[in-house]
This record gives structure tokens, C-alpha cells and sequence, in this order.
């Protein structure tokens, strides 16, 4: 864990602007439908919601369709390496990944259980960072150290 | 990183438990443990040794492996190359690339990522490890003093000429099993799926029950597949020399116990709760080795078998009330805690190793002898296991909510001290606070533990 009471302290959350190309206009659709299934199911059904809870490791996730739903971004503040919990993440939401990557061109090879490697190499070279460094208001604090003083507090 | 392949070389199969170095899946329960550390000044001779040793005419210098024994042997040798061992010994470019990049960079490289700064630093560990990585280690148990003392001396016959010895590192199993800090150990260990259960073998210690599920052998043997879905961990090539072969980091961990016995009195005044309390807060368990899980008031618990001290998960004890989340084995072992990656049962570690040094003596703490853990933490990816459990789980503490807390009793800490929270039943949480770095880091090497077959695929390179 890094101090942060420098004023060069990299904040614990990291970035992710991961923007997929979407095979075709039908593609498109399936996604869309997708996500709206899923997006329309409560907090506790929802396998991405699911997922990410277990993770523990997401502050905010989004779906957002870019230039005419030819393109899918997943947008995130995560904490710390994604290399380090890559496998917990492809363990927790591989599957989500499968369905997604099914619809978009220059997919890696699927399953990504299967192919974590490649799969890390798609995020990377897929993300669009940010431009300068990531602003945090609170610089020190994961998820679940949050969800415990939140839960401490009430 | 953490490269998984598509096609593993075997797949899903039975354990070749006669291909297997024994230290990988046994634990072998002798009361003397050597490391001689060698390096290669002639790679032919010592792919002979190589030979020597996966070839088994001499007895005593026959690798052991990972069958179950009807009888208990005298002794069991064991080996371990580092990266710059494997390039000492002829070991072509093209396939010293097909390592995993942690173990390719080493121990020293890797010092960061594992807590190694500061009074950790590579820059102050004993010789050689100061200034050079040894190339090959030979790990020794034995039955007795004599067996090991008699056995080197073969080992040393056979090297001479070959590899000069840089420096022999002896542990001792305590007769009550306590390491320094005055806490049974060992209790714990993964079990793997495939591998049978040992026999009790008369060394005194029991055969712990334990809830967790069986570890896929992927964990610990490569060309099997990992405890995640579907991914092999990074095996190096060919087959005939990564299959069947696991990682290892090689530690030694020098221990304060005056400063430990001293800070369990600080706390005890801090907090009002009884010293022997601390010492388990801190750990987990009780210096008996029972655990807070299942014996929350006392060391000694009645009614409960001492072969079902590990028989526990945390599921009715989620904020650590009992043992708290910050504790030494909870962070090591979270079990059914709800950690950040829900990977509690799936970064495991195979502890190897004993005490060196004398035990720590209450009537003269402050004697100026070095004391610790002669330790090798076997796993399949270094990354994934030794690596991650370090940095996640005992130098940071987000993974359980506990922010920058770190292992109380193996976290380096910061200069002000560190701080653990000990959630109490009915009343606000205590904090430990000035908890100082009890566990200073004196060595480190990452090895490769090579099959019999890549013994032999070692000893054949030409």
C-alpha cells in the first residue's frame, strides 16, 4: 500500500476507459438488449452488480455506446493493479466478458478463463487511460475500506 | 504475467506422485532441516550432481518424491534452481524465456512488490544473498543431527569440484513445536486434491481435520490446472522440464522476540485486555495454537480434541469479533471471509521450513543472537500466490477493509508504527496502535523445484 501524504502520491484508484469495437448494427442490438436485461433486473440479481460486489474492488462502473452504438466503453475507478486481481476478476465476471466480447470485432480468443493472458492484453491495449493523472478526493481509500467505516458509522 | 495457455501440455490427470519432489506435497515432520547453498562453478559436473541426484544409486542422495512412504526415511533431499542457477547450468536462452517473468527477475528485483523495503532491503540480507543470487539449493531433512551431519557430507562429496557451497542454513524443530515467537505452528497446510492423506508417523504432531475444500493440484504441481477455472499457471518449456515442477520462495526471517514479548506488555497496558489475549488477537491463535475461532476466552479449551484446531471457516465471525480480520492467520488464510477478489480459498501457500537460532529465553532477551524462520513458501505462480499474499494480504489491508493496516506480526511497518483493529462484542472496536516490525526480512530467493524428469531433461543438456 503507498502513503499518500506526498503531493506526487498516485491516488489508490486507477482509471479504465476500455472502448470495444462492435462487430455490426446487430451486434449492437444484442448488446443493447443485453445490457438492458441485465440493467433492469435488482441489485442482487444482476450478474454484473453480483459480481462486482464480490470484487470488491470497483468504486463506480458504467456502459456507455459511443459513434452511433458502433462502439461499447466500459468506463470504471478501480482500485490497485488489475494485473494483481486478474484472475479474481475473470473468476467473478468472466462470463459477462464472454457475452460481451462475443459481439465485438478484434475480440481476444474466448473464454477468457481460458485465455487471461490475452484477455489482460485486450484491456490494456483497449483502455484509453486518462489524460494527466487521476483525480480522487479520497486518494487513500478502497472499496471495502469504504463499505467499512460506512458500515461503522451507521 | 499471469499467462495462461490454451492447450496445457497434460492435461487433467493423476497426480505423478513418483516425478514430484516430496517437499512440494509432503510434510516430511523431521526435527532438522539444512539449505546448502551452491553455486555452479562447472556446468557439466554439476549436471552430473543433477544426475546423481534424480538417477537414485546413491541412496542417500535420491531426491525424494511425493509417493507415501510405508516406512518414515532417515532423511529426504530435496532441490531448488534459481534463474541464475538454471543459466549456470547451460540452460538455452530460447527456453530460460518460457519462465514466468517474476521468477525470470527474482527475489531481488521483486523486493518491492513483497514488502521488502527498508530494513527489508535487499541491500542488507546476510551474505551471499547481499550481492549475488546462489544458484542451486539442496534442502536437507533429517531425523537427527547425525543423519543430516552424514548426509551433507555426501551431498558435499558429490558436489566437490562441481558447485562451491556459499552457505548452509540449519533449522531446528522446538520439542514443543512452538516457533520463537512462542506459537505452535504448522498447523494449517493446504490440502490437495489427488495426494493422500499422510499416516500419522510419530513425530507428535496430530492429523488436523480441516473444512476447506480440497486444493486443485494446479496450485502447487504445474501442467495441472489452477484453483482458477480454467487456467493453467505458466509453465515453463518443454514439458519435460516444467511439468511436475513448482515454484518456491526461499525466506529468511529473522524474528524480535524480546521486542514481541515487550509490545504484547505495551498493548496489554493500551487496552486493559490480558497479554495472552493480545498475543492471540495478533495471531489468530492462541500461543497453544487454538484457535480464536473455536476458543474465543481461553488457550486451553475443554471439550475440543487438539486435532480440531483447524477445523473452522469464519462464517459466523464476519466482522472478527472473535478473531479479527487483521489478525495473522485470518489475512494469511482468510478462508470464508468475504475479502476483496472473494479469492480466500484460492491464493494458497504450501509453508515449508523451521526455526534457526536458539529459543528466545525470557531471563536474557536481549542476548544478541539472531532467531527466526528458515522458510519456503512453495506455490505454482509465484505471482499468484506467494507474491499476492504478501502484497494484498499482509502488506496492505483494503482487501478486508482494515485500509493500510498491515499483518501485525509480519508487516513491515511504517516508522510511527503500525495499528490493528481488534473488533470487541458489545463495546466500540479497541486499536493496537505503535506495533513495530517484529519479522525483518535477512534473505530471499525465488526457485524453480524441477520434476525427476526435468532433473534428468537438466542433467542431459549438452
Amino acid at each position: 500500500m503507498t502513503t499518500t501524504t506526498g503531493a506526487q502520491a498516485a491516488p489508490k484508484q486507477n482509471p479504465l476507459t476500455l472502448i470495444m469495437k462492435i462487430k455490426s448494427p446487430q451486434d449492437a442490438a444484442a448488446l443493447q438488449a443485453m445490457l438492458d436485461k441485465f440493467m433492469g433486473m435488482p441489485r442482487d440479481k444482476n450478474p454484473i452488480d453480483v459480481a462486482l460486489d464480490k470484487l470488491a474492488k470497483v468504486h463506480f462502473a458504467r456502459f456507455v455506446f459511443l459513434d452511433d452504438n458502433t462502439k461499447l466503453a466500459v468506463i470504471t475507478s478501480y482500485d490497485d493493479s488489475f494485473e494483481d486481481y486478474i484472475n479474481d476478476f475473470v473468476n467473478l465476471i468472466g462470463d459477462i466478458f464472454n457475452a460481451l466480447l462475443a459481439h465485438m470485432a478484434d475480440a481476444p480468443p474466448l473464454p477468457v478463463q481460458q485465455n487471461r493472458q490475452a484477455f489482460l492484453e485486450y484491456v490494456a491495449k483497449n483502455d484509453l487511460r486518462c489524460v494527466g493523472t487521476f483525480y480522487s478526493a479520497y486518494p487513500t481509500l478502497g472499496v471495502k475500506t469504504i463499505l467499512a467505516q460506512a458500515a461503522e458509522a451507521e | 504475467m499471469l499467462a495462461a495457455s490454451t492447450t496445457p501440455a497434460a492435461p487433467a490427470a493423476e497426480l505423478n506422485l513418483a516425478d514430484i519432489q516430496g517437499i512440494i506435497l509432503r510434510s516430511y515432520r523431521m526435527p532438522c532441516l539444512r539449505t546448502l547453498l551452491l553455486r555452479v562453478d562447472d556446468a557439466v559436473r554439476s549436471r552430473d550432481f543433477l544426475r546423481i541426484l534424480a538417477g537414485g544409486d546413491q541412496p542417500l542422495l535420491r531426491i525424494q518424491n511425493a509417493q507415501a512412504w510405508d516406512s518414515k526415511p532417515p532423511s529426504c533431499l530435496n532441490i531448488g534452481l534459481t534463474f541464475e542457477g538454471l543459466k549456470a547450468l547451460g540452460l538455452p536462452d530460447a527456453t530460460l524465456r518460457t519462465f514466468p517473468p517474476e521468477f525470470v527477475a527474482g527475489a531481488v528485483a521483486r523486493a518491492a512488490v513483497v514488502g521488502d523495503t527498508g530494513v527489508n532491503d535487499p541491500a542488507n540480507w546476510i551474505a551471499p544473498f547481499n550481492t549475488t543470487q546462489p544458484h542451486i539449493l539442496v534442502t536437507l531433512s533429517a531425523q537427527s543431527a547425525e543423519i543430516r551431519d552424514s548426509v551433507t557430507a555426501e551431498i558435499r562429496r558429490a558436489v566437490s569440484g562441481a558447485a562451491t557451497e556459499l552457505s548452509c542454513l540449519d533449522g531446528v524443530m522446538p520439542a514443543d513445536h512452538k516457533a520463537h515467537f512462542g506459537y505452535v505452528d504448522g498447523i494449517s497446510q493446504p490440502r490437495v486434491a489427488g495426494v493422500p492423506r499422510q499416516k500419522p508417523d510419530g513425530s507428535g504432531i496430530p492429523e488436523f481435520s480441516d473444512p476447506m475444500a480440497l486444493v486443485p493440484p494446479g496450485a502447487f504441481v504445474l501442467g495441472h490446472e489452477s484453483p482458477h477455472p480454467g487456467l493453467f499457471y505458466q509453465m515453463p518449456a518443454p514439458d519435460a522440464l516444467g511439468g511436475n515442477g513448482s515454484f518456491a520462495a526461499l525466506r529468511i526471517l529473522k524474528q524480535d522476540c524480546a521486542a514481541f514479548e515487550r509490545f504484547l506488555d505495551d498493548a496489554s497496558r493500551q487496552t486493559g485486555i490480558d497479554r495472552e489475549l493480545v498475543a492471540a488477537k495478533l495471531c489468530g491463535r492462541w500461543r497453544s495454537g487454538a484457535p480464536l475461532a473455536l476458543s474465543p476466552d481461553t488457550p486451553n479449551p475443554t471439550g475440543l480434541r487438539v486435532d480440531h484446531w483447524n477445523e473452522f471457516n469464519y462464517a459466523d465471525d464476519p466482522a472478527g469479533k472473535r478473531c479479527p480480520l487483521g489478525s495473522h492467520i485470518r489475512r494469511n488464510n482468510p478462508r470464508s471471509t468475504a475479502v476483496a477478489g472473494d479469492g480466500g480459498e484460492r491464493h494458497r501457500i504450501m509453508r515449508r521450513g523451521l526455526p534457526y537460532g536458539p529459543p528466545h529465553d525470557p531471563a536474557n532477551p536481549d542476548d544478541g543472537i539472531e532467531r527466526g524462520l528458515l522458510g519456503l513458501f512453495i506455490c505454482g505462480s509465484l505471482r499468484d500466490q506467494f507474491e499476492f499474499l504478501m502484497k494484498e494480504w499482509v502488506e496492505g489491508g483494503d482487501f478486508a477493509g482494515l485500509g493500510t493496516d498491515k499483518d501485525p506480526i509480519l508487516g513491515n511497518q511504517p516508522s510511527t508504527g503500525g495499528r490493528m483493529r481488534i473488533p470487541n462484542t458489545g463495546k466500540p472496536r479497541t486499536i493496537i496502535r505503535g506495533l513495530p516490525t517484529f519479522i525483518t526480512t535477512r534473505a530471499g530467493a525465488y526457485c524453480f523445484l524441477p520434476s525427476l524428469t526435468a532433473l534428468r531433461y537438466l542433467a542431459g543438456l549438452v
